[in-house]
């Protein structure tokens, strides 16, 4: 064999020490199973046997009742949203428009919006009408518009709120705040999923190759690429601006602002669904389904493990944090409820039902922002 | 190899019990060969480090079911040559044309490394089929016979592999790399 065999490849080193804190994290993470004989046919078979004719007694139907029961959500919900336990305005999403709610419970409709999102300080909304793009406060006063050709989506402001990205089509634009200098950043992307790194120009996104690419979109000048075969469907910096979360279908990982990653949570067959970092920056929460059950996850950025707040039968669809990082507001899709959670203990939950006759068909949770 | 099989054993039955220095043992063990045989196949530091990694993930994830009386390398080789074959060719259907625009990566400069300028580059020509069968011969030295039952190819076709890619290899770097 010729020693060239022998040499270490480019960055083995440093790639097995960080390769090395993420297998030990997900070492540590998981539950090992006791050494057991294996009786699970035996069991099968009893198990089998016992719901067989436990079902079709009376017992066994109330049984069945109380498994469908599990589906309608927390007991003592509240009918509608009165209040919200924390400083703040949420925005909800419905087939017919969007709504803002106030911390006192009031709402305002703003009809033909969709894929609305809250600029840094809650002052205005960017959200999309038609073919065009707008900024509006949460009254409805239309600031600007701009039209484009393609199916117009995901807006996100910058830190400051000087810079919107937005996709139009299959390219990735940026406009400034103010309506002014719109242009284009890239076709070289995938549709949907972008982040702003907070206090800077820097924009992540995903391009085609799946890779990650972190830009200046003032230059623009590429700032980092990170490669990754998560096939990320979400990113999302911390506060901070040091790390970004990205999340796979059945992955969430961390990465540095360079690239690096530190940190990686494999979810196995579980698929995520949807995830937020706490205002504070230490904390995920992260929403997965699996075999019909969903479960409401929380972990650390930089460490920690992982504890499930919250599981229940059928979708839980989105969660948020309150702008204080003391509550966490999971949107219990199949249970038609909204669960205002004390965190990151859980100490308290506030049921609310009957978010579809509330806010319309299709209501869903979208932003909690800004006291 | 350094660390005879018995060790291995005992590192995985020991992680098996939840001994995260077994663990370690085991990963220190095979992380060198691991990233080096998916470097070599993908040629990229970052995919190599990913593919690596999620080997080790999946033997994590595994461990309890691990059969302790299978050696661990040729399942965890398995894992990665397959794997970066995989990327390689997905790498090569989606490669990426429309960035020229962006400035240069601030990326860490790769250090002058033999592995960049000879053996890397000379595979670099290969195709991820042969890549791998060459580096699951000669960097994990498996035999023709063990690289068919880890890669599932006929006998024949392992053979042919390595024939023609190392005669490309050595016409590229000058030497015999057998």
């Amino acid at each position: 064999m010729t020693r060239l065999w022998r040499e270490p490849a480019p960055g083995e080193r440093e790639a097995g020490e960080r390769s090395w804190q993420v297998v030990r994290a997900a070492f540590d993470e998981r539950v090992p199973a006791p050494y057991k004989r294996d009786w699970r046919p035996l069991v099968a078979v009893a198990v089998a046997i016992a719901v067989l004719a436990a079902a079709f007694s009376p017992p066994g139907l109330a049984v069945l009742g109380s498994i469908r029961d599990a589906v309608r959500g927390e007991k003592n919900a509240k009918p509608a949203l009165f209040s919200l336990p924390a400083q703040g305005r949420l925005l909800v999403q419905s087939e017919r428009g969007i709504w803002v709610v106030q911390r006192d419970g009031s709402k305002r409709f703003l009809g033909g919006y969709r894929d609305a999102v809250w600029s840094p300080h809650g002052l205005y909304v960017a959200g999309v009408h038609g073919n065009e793009l707008r900024a509006f406060e949460p009254s409805g006063d239309v600031h600007w518009s701009i039209g484009r050709p393609g199916r117009i989506r995901n807006p996100s402001w910058s830190f400051d709120g000087y810079r919107i990205a937005y996709f139009a089509g299959d390219a990735l634009r940026v406009v400034n705040g103010d309506g002014t200098g719109d242009r284009l950043l890239t076709r070289a992307v995938r549709p949907g999923v972008a982040a702003w790194q907070p206090s800077s120009h820097m924009l992540a996104y995903v391009n085609r190759a799946g890779d990650i690419q972190v830009v200046n979109v003032d230059l623009p000048k590429r700032f980092a690429v990170i490669r990754t075969r998560l096939d990320p469907v979400g990113l999302d910096w911390a506060p901070d601006g040091r790390s970004l979360v990205v999340f796979g279908t059945h992955t969430v990982a961390m990465f540095g602002a360079r690239g690096g990653q530190f940190r990686r949570l494999d979810r196995g067959a579980a698929q995520i669904v949807a995830a937020s970092i706490s205002p504070n920056g230490k904390s995920v929460a992260f929403v997965e389904t699996e075999r019909g059950q969903s479960s409401l996850q929380l972990t650390g950025v930089e460490a920690g493990p992982t504890h499930q707040v919250l599981k229940g039968a059928g979708a839980f669809t989105n969660v948020v944090w309150a702008p204080n990082g003391r509550w966490l507001l999971l949107d219990w899709r199949t249970a038609d409820q909204w669960l205002f959670i004390r965190a990151p203990k859980v100490k308290k939950i506030t049921p609310i039902s009957n978010i579809g006759a509330n806010f319309g068909a299709g209501a869903s949770l979208v932003g909690w922002c800004c006291p | 190899m350094a660390g005879s099989q018995r060790d291995e054993r005992a590192w995985v039955r020991g992680a098996q019990r939840g001994s995260a220095s077994d663990l370690e043992a085991l990963f220190r063990h095979h992380w060198p060969r691991a990233y080096r045989a998916a470097y070599l196949v993908v040629h990229d530091s970052a995919a190599a480090e990913d593919i690596a990694q999620e080997a080790f993930l999946a033997a994590v994830r595994t461990l309890d079911r691990f059969d302790r009386r299978r050696p661990f390398g040729p399942w965890l080789h398995r894992i990665v040559v397959n794997r970066a074959i995989d990327w390689s060719r997905a790498r090569a259907l989606r490669r990426e044309s429309g960035e020229s625009g962006l400035a240069t990566v601030a990326a860490a400069p790769q250090p002058d490394n033999p592995h960049t300028r000879t053996l890397a580059s000379a595979l670099a020509e290969l195709s991820p089929e042969h890549r791998a069968v060459i580096v699951l011969r000669h960097l994990l030295e498996y035999t023709p016979g063990e690289i068919a039952e880890l890669t599932g190819l006929p006998r024949g076709t392992v053979n042919s592999r390595l024939r023609r890619g190392l005669d490309q290899l050595a016409e590229r770097l000058g030497e015999d790399v057998r």
